[in-house]
């Protein structure tokens, strides 16, 4: 997990004045608490002087990259803390710790019955190594623009539980992101916990991403939606995409136009043109702002018309 | 900073004392000396260091040392047994599976995890499973064939 | 022996990286942020005194210890040629000129070492605005990458063959056509790196590593570091890759400075990001043209305009020059094109160097022409299929003397093209377009066919042409071949131990194929001349074993030399086949029993007493038909289907055919493996391979998660059907093969997606075709 990083863009920092290729770890302070009331004392006691670590898969590129100056000393490696390690279900839903790998979700009995769109998300994330090592907070945390755990959470509904050594606090996920690699988070707080509350009977998922090429590859966009359809209109919408604003985000102005609508092919068609108003994407070296904006159109049209198609 | 870790690798027992900011790669390459082990990328985009942490396939380049200890990793060489190449690597060489041979101990750990986990071992989940391991030279056909032969080995008995 | 697949599966790899020796050194390069930028100071006073650092290398030490980089290529002096080439080193002196040159060299206990060091390193640049585009490089005004050139032209010259002005005017139609590639280039795996350590005892840099050619950086070592070349060996490691971007030497040389300087072994290994910033890089040509055509397609000639980008040079750091004429002379293709006149340009920018890559220059002439044939399949809506088997060369032609001077040795298109349409099914396929049109969807069915010429002996290309190969007997029995035939996965010891197996009857495992070094002349394996050079070489040589053995055996066994017969490691005479000599009872003879009662007289007075022969071999080709650069002609053809998302750009591939003609093929599997190979590094190139520099001349793809390519999910199924024209110039009638794959496949998806857009009459001309570019091209089309 890396705090305030601004995943794939790259910045030049006053340090980096020279270009080595791939740069060195320096060496670091390493501190592994087994538990979650440990390492929020740490991280109480270093504050800005440390990075989270679970995975590895955002922060070692990072740092070989130039993107991150390692010179915060100090490195908190939250991968042992058992207790942040799991996937369960109460009775107002699914509740996934931050540490939870996300080859466990994209395995999980549990989410792939319950929460499928997330096991698929999930699945076309990464490669399967990245996936082994990688953990659903330290995604989130990240707050990566384009990271692609994040839309078909929005899309679900989902809570985050944030935890400090004073107290937690539950966030909806949709006000957690505040910019490219910035959350809500304060230094000594930690997303502790994922909540998704289940699924209302009907309605239906769907999930697209797009990339540069088949495999392995970040998303140009993504898009994930829900669909619940009574008498045919529109009854419960969610859209949520990833990789096109400062932040994954919902069409909140979409949603709001499309609920109550007779469902038909006019109104989703008009409804998905909405969504290029509320979206806000830069050209990078993965796509322009303009495919960025045509695209969310096309795939929020098609992950609608997927949604209200029967299923899969 | 030094900190002790106990690694087990290839199904030997190793103290050592490592930096936390020395990667599993380099602690493996560098100190036990892991021939297999090759280094790529180093940001975990091509899967050249691909080995077995605890039975699963991760890229070691990203791996702080001290998050192996108490772990199993295995390599290449643990897949070996008196000299003997496994079946799985009999398979890649008979299926000219191996053109530069840079990418294949990653490619060998990976396809050895998919024959022994996917339950679908279908042409699409074995490609799936690959898609961490590049490959420049042998487009990825006769690695394919060698993994789909390894699994009639094993299916036959022929495995470990 | 044991076989390098099996060697290095059992954990015994020699890759750079697993190379080490006492005292060893590590030697880590920085480079500049800035892309254009004057040095003013470079201290690394601070740096030098940092832990474990031994010392640390700038442009000014280079400059008083090293011969600036050779300019390999010169065309100064040819008539009609405009051409130049800098004066650079290999770390930069006074100037940077790309993102990432290098400017200092760190030599340090351990890399960890080194890099913490670097930061300690001052340099302060001067900015300049750097120069990124090779037609604005050309326009008055332009920041000039090399101030004492006074413009950005590396090379100008017009390359004119039959007469052009003629054909047009006989012309029934002139069309226009553009085409442009992109930036790209091969990246194998394993980035760059050597091992440099100077013997005292015998005054010797040895070096191991990374090395595609270690004859030519044997020459280039020594040139710059100022050792005669007999003071210089170069021994080849495993390599993890080449295609050709690991023939540049220039980094090496300061590795075996370095290692000179300290007294120190030294060992370097690049990062993947290292290799792309400051690799070769390649393709990244636009062509402007006018066909003239005929109604009925046969196409009569070719004007045009060709600009390539060499980023800093096409000359220095690696041997790449003659790709120029590569391209321009392979514009004719597979067909009779009477007359050609391209006037190209080589256009220095602030890009890293202009290098090889697979295909190398011949490549883009090919691809160009395909292009063509698309676009008068079109414009005279004519069957892709017949347009090109009317405009072949056709079987009997052979060998051909093309316009361009190359004289193509043999080949049958017009099959090639059958087959592949056969097996294809592109009728099918066409009724499935048509059906599939009217729900709204769209396939493809693209077709490309490329002539690669392989085995370059240029004139102004150094040691062309040149090769060496030996095989002895050993005293122990074992057959032992020394060869310029660098492994670089391309199965070179596998098929060269075919050949001697085939020729000397020896047991494959009693074959050892020696690691490639300096001691051995030859250009190495570039050109895809391993088949053609290498292999005519090593034939050659064993053939002479053979002749000694049968000479002996003759004796021996009191019978006539034609009943003599080398089978399974054994020879005897077929009077008496029971009767039988090992190859190590024959080495035991002749090297530990030589004298009266061993070797027949004549064999003692003729001096015929070794069973070790070196040989060369020149290509009767080149020797008969000086004009041509390249000896042997493969050819192929390609047909693919894809299918194209016009909403979203994506194209998925569908059908994959490729039709190989390599003349006489050692090893089909081998063959086969480096079609698939390059068939899938030209689908990369294709649709999504593309080095980007932002508008601040850094470059945005470092890393292979920006600089993509092919996943196993992205490379297609392909099937391949082989045929066999022997060449009747190589010594076993084989082809240089491995070049063609990477060339059709790019020109057939680009193709293949055309062909889907053709209802919206979209006519591509870049490469690559990204989603994002389909799309556009889909939004912009004229008929929507």
């Amino acid at each position: 997990m890396v705090n305030q990083v601004p995943s794939g863009i790259k910045t030049r920092l006053n340090e980096m004045k020279h270009l080595v290729g791939s740069r060195g770890i320096p060496p670091l302070e390493y501190h592994r608490p087994k538990e979650l009331r440990a390492a929020l004392t740490l991280m109480g006691e270093l504050q800005d002087r440390c990075r989270l670590i679970a995975g590895g898969t955002d922060i070692i590129p990072a740092i070989r990259k130039g993107i991150l100056s390692p010179s915060f000393g100090h490195m908190v490696d939250l991968s042992s803390i058992r207790e942040l390690d799991y996937i369960k279900k109460e009775e107002d839903g699914i509740r996934i710790g931050a540490v939870t790998r996300l080859s466990d979700l994209e395995e999980s009995e549990m989410i792939r019955k319950y929460v499928p769109i997330l096991a698929e998300a999930v699945g076309r994330m990464g490669s399967m190594q990245i996936r082994n090592q990688g953990t659903v907070g330290g995604n989130l945390a990240n707050a990566s623009p384009a990271a692609d755990t994040a839309p078909p959470l929005l899309a679900l509904g989902a809570r985050v539980l944030l935890k400090s050594a004073e107290g937690q606090r539950v966030v909806p996920l949709d006000q957690f992101f505040c910019g490219p690699g910035k959350t809500i988070l304060v230094s000594g707080e930690i997303l502790a916990e994922i909540q998704i509350p289940l699924p209302e009977d009907q309605g239906s998922f769907c999930f697209f991403k797009l990339g540069r090429r088949n495999a392995f590859t970040l998303s140009v966009i993504s898009v994930a939606t829900w669909v619940k359809v009574e008498k045919e209109t529109f009854q419960g919408i969610r859209i949520a995409l990833g990789a096109v604003a400062p932040t994954p985000m919902r069409g909140l102005k979409t949603e709001e136009y499309l609920l109550g609508q007779g469902v038909s092919e006019k109104t989703i068609d008009s409804g998905a043109k909405v969504i290029t108003d509320e979206v806000q994407p830069i050209s990078d070296v993965r796509a322009s702002a303009d495919y960025r904006k045509d695209m969310s159109y096309i795939l929020t049209r098609r992950a609608i018309r997927s949604c209200l198609t029967p299923n899969k | 900073m030094k900190l002790p870790v106990k690694i087990e690798v290839n199904h030997h027992s190793y103290q050592l004392e490592v930096e936390p900011q020395e990667t599993l790669l380099e602690v493996l390459k560098n100190r036990l000396k892991i021939n297999s082990l090759h280094r790529g990328c180093e940001e975990g985009e091509c899967g050249a260091c691909t080995v077995l942490l605890d039975g699963k396939p991760v890229c070691s380049c990203l791996i702080p040392s001290p998050q192996a200890d108490g772990r199993e990793v295995l390599t290449l060489e643990g897949l070996n047994r008196d000299g003997e190449l496994h079946p799985l690597l009999e398979a890649f060489i008979e299926n000219y599976a191996i053109q530069c041979g840079y990418c294949t101990p990653g490619m060998v750990m990976t396809a050895y995890y998919l024959i022994n986990h996917l339950t679908h071992f279908s042409e699409e989940n074995i490609r799936k499973g690959m898609e961490g391991n590049l490959c420049r030279c042998t487009g990825y056909i006769q690695i394919l064939k060698a993994i789909q032969a390894a699994k009639k080995y094993k299916d036959a008995g022929r495995w470990w | 022996m044991i076989t390098r697949e099996r060697r290095i599966l059992s954990g015994k790899g020699r890759f750079i990286d697993d190379l080490e020796l006492p005292h060893m050194a590590h030697c880590v390069f920085i480079g500049s942020p800035y892309a254009h930028a004057r040095i003013k100071r470079i201290d690394v006073s601070q740096a030098v005194k940092k832990p474990g650092v031994l010392t640390i290398l700038t442009g000014e030490d280079l400059v008083k210890r090293a011969e600036p980089l050779p300019a390999l290529s010169d065309f100064s002096g040819r008539p009609g040629w405009h051409w130049r080439a800098p004066r650079i080193y290999p770390l930069a002196v006074e100037k940077v000129r790309f993102h990432g040159e290098p400017v200092a060299a760190i030599i340090a206990e351990t890399p960890s070492l080194a890099l913490e060091a670097a930061d300690w390193i001052e340099v302060e640049y001067d900015p300049l605005p750097p120069v990124l585009d090779a037609e604005e490089a050309m326009k008055k005004g332009a920041p000039l990458v090399y101030e004492e050139w006074g413009d950005n032209i590396q090379f100008h010259t017009v390359f004119n063959f039959g007469d052009v002005e003629k054909l047009f005017q006989e012309a029934d139609r002139v069309l226009k056509v553009s085409w442009r590639e992109n930036r790209v280039s091969g990246f194998p795996l394993e980035a760059r790196g050597c091992l440099a350590m100077f013997d005292p005892m015998e005054e010797t840099l040895n070096t191991w590593g990374s090395y595609q050619c270690p004859f030519r950086a044997q020459h280039y070592l020594s040139h710059v570091l100022r050792l005669p070349q007999t003071n210089v060996r170069v021994v080849a490691s495993d390599i993890g890759g080449g295609f050709g971007n690991k023939i540049n030497s220039w980094k090496y040389t300061v590795v075996g400075l370095a290692a000179i300087l300290t007294g120190r072994p030294v060992k370097w290994h690049e990062s993947t990001r290292e290799f792309i910033l400051t690799g070769p890089h390649q393709r990244d040509v636009r062509w402007e043209g006018e066909v003239a055509i005929k109604n009925d397609g046969h196409i009569l000639g070719i004007k045009a305009r060709f600009i390539q980008d060499l980023g800093v040079e096409i000359s220095n750091r690696d041997y790449s020059a003659p790709s120029i004429i590569a391209a321009c002379s392979s514009v004719p293709n597979a067909y009779r094109l009477q007359g050609l006149r391209v006037e190209a340009y080589g256009i220095v920018t602030s890009k890293s160097f202009y290098g090889a890559y697979r295909g190398f220059g011949k490549d883009k002439g090919a691809k160009f022409m395909e292009r063509i044939m698309d676009l008068v399949s079109r414009e005279c809506r004519l069957d892709p299929a017949d347009l090109r088997l009317k405009n072949f060369i056709q079987p009997h032609e052979f060998p051909y003397k093309h316009i361009s001077g190359l004289v193509y040795d043999s080949g049958n298109y017009p099959a090639l093209m059958q087959e592949a349409l056969r097996a294809a099914e592109v009728d099918s396929w066409r009724i499935k377009q048509e059906e599939l049109r009217k729900k709204g969807q769209y396939i493809g069915i693209g077709m490309a066919f490329v002539v690669e010429p392989a085995g370059i002996a240029a004139p102004n290309a150094r040691f062309s042409g040149l090769v060496q190969a030996r095989v002895r007997i050993t005293p122990d029995g074992l057959v032992e071949a020394y060869s310029d035939r660098t492994e670089i996965g391309q199965g070179a010891e596998r098929t060269n131990t075919l050949v001697l197996s085939q020729i000397l009857g020896a047991k494959t495992e009693e074959i050892v194929i020696k690691p490639v070094t300096s001691d051995v002349i030859g250009m190495g394996p570039i050109s895809s001349r391993g088949a053609v050079y290498s292999v005519s070489a090593l034939a050659r040589a064993a053939k002479g074993v053979k002749a000694i053995i049968v000479k002996y055996a003759s004796a021996f066994f009191k019978d006539d030399p034609a009943n003599i017969r080398l089978e399974d490691g054994t020879i005897y005479s077929t009077k008496n086949p029971e009767n039988r000599l090992t190859f190590k009872e024959l080495a035991d003879r002749f090297y530990f029993r030589p004298g009266p009662r061993g070797l027949p007289k004549e064999m003692q007075l003729n001096h015929e007493t070794l069973l070790d022969v070196s040989s060369s071999w020149y290509s009767p080709n080149n020797a008969q038909n000086p004009t041509t650069t390249y000896t042997t002609f493969a050819a192929s053809a390609d047909l693919a289907v894809v299918e194209v998302d016009i909403e979203t750009g994506i194209t998925r591939i569908l059908k994959y055919v490729h039709v190989h003609d390599a003349g006489k093929i050692i090893s089909r599997e081998t063959v086969d493996g480096q079609i698939y190979g390059g068939i899938v590094q030209g689908i990369g190139e294709a649709l999504y391979e593309e080095l980007v520099y932002n508008e601040r001349g850094e470059l945005s793809t470092d890393s292979y998660g920006d600089f993509l390519m092919p996943t196993a999910l992205d490379a297609p199924n392909i099937v391949i059907q082989h045929l066999e024209t022997p060449s009747p110039f190589t010594e076993l009638g084989t082809k240089g093969m491995g070049e063609s794959p990477i060339i059709g496949s790019k020109a057939v998806i680009i193709s293949a997606v055309e062909d889907a857009l053709s209802p919206f009459h979209v006519r591509i001309s870049e490469a690559p075709a990204t989603r994002e570019r389909v799309r556009r091209w889909m939004r912009n089309a004229p008929e929507r």
